[in-house]
């Protein structure tokens, strides 16, 4: 009747499309247009400026002088592996990386680590047809780069076609992968080309992934741990779980690190050999496990007391409670404080640089310290440093955001 | 009919004697002695903060009382861990806020505790979901979340997560108060099934027209004690208590 009558209305002009979106954000108030065209005319500028700089100013060979140091340190040089070409060692660690990615994207069947898988296959081979040779980089380096791409293809084909496409699988791999990946690194001693390479000489961007991958596995689980200690209505749980926190949290990491060096060592057995490494690990794991509590108790705190009453009422037990029906929803809520955390852990392992170790900053520091003819190169050096690290953080970023789009099915 | 006195027998179900709880200093239950037959439907009504709530809290022990006892299809309600999680198995509980896990879907939610409190096998659980679904006319909104449900159909999927431990008792805290007025419908609907199923039903709620048609008793509670305790037609039509005509007026 009447609804039949009246016209389909057109939404206003300027409500669609690019004009009307600069329009209703920009240029909505006389003094709102002046800010969009002050601001603009300053971020083209910075934009043409460091474009031009970046790319007629700028000797970006440096980055190929430095080469390979920048992800192993001084881990083949000839101090650390005498003799011997020790760079297919972590190479080989990059080659389980890859795969489990490959399976990754097998047991997913695509999505965001199809993607992933995709972008890190094109990179590395990449840079095994990059034209620079840096110390040691002969044809073998090249090869295992290479071999990455078939590795990503053989990840995907175990986990697509046989029974370890699944969590539980690819989790026992990547732990086997780490802990193959510390014995590869260390060395045995006696069994030739692995012979042992001390850990001062681990450095570059292996040594923040190693000390990330370490920290992020194993402070979520222990700050869950404590995070529910803290709630325990057991007093001496819940003391010692406050202390802990509270200890972990209130010392700065950089001085924590230095006590590492002697406190860690007293928690051993005397025949425990002294590790720089195994301390520092330590150290920022229970670090951000005492932060990482925190983030959980929040959560905690800001699930609905009618969850764990229903649950209780249905007969499920505390633990059974917490576990399957508190921990799943406080975890989905907190994973951005997660993430942040995790992103905060992974910046903070260039603080070992404090405790003598080389990672991927103090790489650079001390490249240009010891050639002062690549003073003016300090620029570039930094610049491609914190490329570095921004890539793996937006990696990080970008997988917590899907995963939280994921999760999100059906929620409010 | 009788009314809340004290002569345990085997069809009681349910029997109070001399209850009190305390929070903090304030007195919410004093003294509260009842016996509830097996089969029997009784509707608690009283003003806010009257008690009514935390008595029937007090029966899964969701709330614990200080004074008193409380026998449950048998079992003495105390601290020891067995009798506690014994009586949860047995004593089913709707609420106001439906409570249900929004991670899980509704097939989840039914599933999760006759699985992990009764170790039944999924097929098995899921056989009875699907059976209590089609009870309560919700069965094609198995696989959605709870977010994605009406209101009325989140109460009717918590009933059935109740009913699928298959409790002896069901206790209902004010399962109508957060829905619109069609919802209210549908959900008592399902209740009504559920009482002329001889369930024994301690609801508390404000659903005169419910209580009038459905209940064996209705219990009134004001100021953490019983005030009456009468048939629906004696309670509406003849309430022995001052309290109680002031209560009726108040919200009829």
């Amino acid at each position: 009747m009447m609804a039949n009558v009246r016209p389909m209305l057109r939404p206003p002009r300027f409500e669609a499309g690019v004009l009307g979106w600069a329009h209703a954000n920009l240029f909505n108030s006389w003094h709102n247009s002046v800010l969009s065209v002050v601001v603009g005319a300053v971020l083209l500028l910075a934009l043409w400026f460091g474009l031009r700089w970046a790319i007629l100013t700028a000797d970006w060979s440096v980055i190929a002088t430095v080469g390979g140091r920048f992800v192993i340190g001084s881990y083949n040089s000839d101090q650390a592996c005498a003799g011997n070409n020790c760079f297919w060692r972590p190479q080989v660690s990059l080659l389980m990386v890859t795969m489990l990615l490959g399976m990754g994207w097998g047991m997913a069947g695509g999505g965001v680590t199809k993607r992933i898988a995709i972008i890190v296959g094109v990179v590395i081979a990449l840079f095994a047809f990059l034209p620079y040779s840096f110390e040691r980089m002969g044809m073998d380096v090249r090869l295992l780069l290479l071999a990455n791409v078939p590795a990503i293809g053989a990840g995907w084909a175990l986990a697509r076609y046989t029974r370890f496409g699944t969590v539980k699988w690819i989790v026992i791999f990547s732990v086997a992968a780490f802990l193959l990946t510390i014995i590869l690194l260390r060395g045995i001693a006696g069994i030739p080309g692995l012979q042992p390479v001390a850990v001062q000489h681990w450095g570059g961007l292996t040594l923040n992934l190693i000390l990330a991958v370490a920290g992020i596995t194993l402070s979520l689980p222990i700050g869950i741990a404590l995070a529910l200690g803290r709630r325990s209505h057991l007093p001496v749980v819940k003391t010692l779980c406050v202390v802990f926190i509270e200890v972990f949290r209130g010392v700065p990491l950089i001085t924590l690190l230095f006590m590492s060096q002697h406190l860690v060592p007293l928690a051993l057995p005397q025949t425990f050999p002294r590790d720089s490494l195994l301390s520092a690990a330590v150290v920022i794991t229970m670090f951000s496990a005492a932060y990482m509590a925190e983030n959980i108790r929040g959560g905690l705190q800001a699930l609905h007391p009618g969850q764990e009453e229903a649950a209780r009422a249905l007969g499920l037990s505390g633990w059974q409670t917490t576990l399957r029906i508190s921990l799943p929803q406080v975890i989905r809520s907190v994973i951005p404080a997660i993430v942040g955390q995790f992103i905060g852990l992974f910046k903070d392992t260039s603080l070992v640089y404090i405790i003598g170790m080389v990672d991927i900053t103090e790489i650079g520091r001390t490249f240009i310290l010891g050639n002062p003819e690549f003073r003016i190169s300090t620029k570039e050096v930094f610049i491609f440093i914190a490329l570095a690290f921004w890539v793996f953080t937006y990696g990080m970023s970008y997988v917590s955001r899907k995963i939280e789009g994921h999760l999100g099915v059906g929620q409010r | 009919m009788t009314n809340g006195e004290n002569a345990a027998g085997p069809e009681d179900i349910i029997v109070c004697r001399d209850v009190h709880k305390w929070y903090g200093s304030f007195h919410a239950l004093k003294g509260v002695s009842t016996t509830v037959k097996r089969g029997q439907v009784v509707v608690i009504i009283g003003p806010s903060g009257s008690g009514k709530s935390t008595f029937i809290r007090t029966l899964n022990r969701l709330e614990h009382h200080q004074r008193g006892d409380i026998v449950v299809d048998g079992i003495e309600l105390t601290d020891d861990v067995r009798n506690i999680d014994a009586i949860r198995r047995d004593v089913g509980m709707v609420f106001q806020s439906f409570n249900l896990f929004p991670h899980l879907t509704v097939m989840g939610n039914i599933t999760l505790a006759p699985m992990k409190v009764k170790k039944l096998p999924a097929r098995e659980a899921e056989e009875i979901a699907v059976q209590l679904l089609e009870r309560v006319g919700i069965q094609d909104q198995a696989d959605k979340y709870p977010a994605q449900l009406s209101g009325g159909q989140q109460q009717r999927a918590a009933i059935a997560r109740a009913l699928a431990m298959q409790p002896n008792i069901m206790l209902f805290d004010e399962p109508t108060s957060a829905l619109d007025p069609e919802m209210i419908k549908e959900v008592l609907e399902v209740m009504r099934e559920l009482a002329a199923s001889f369930m024994t039903i301690l609801a508390v709620s404000h659903e005169l027209g419910f209580a009038r048609e459905v209940a064996d008793r209705i219990v009134m509670f004001d100021e953490g004690e019983i005030v009456e305790d009468l048939p629906p037609n004696d309670f509406f039509d003849n309430p022995r208590h001052e309290r109680v005509k002031r209560f009726l007026s108040q919200i009829l």
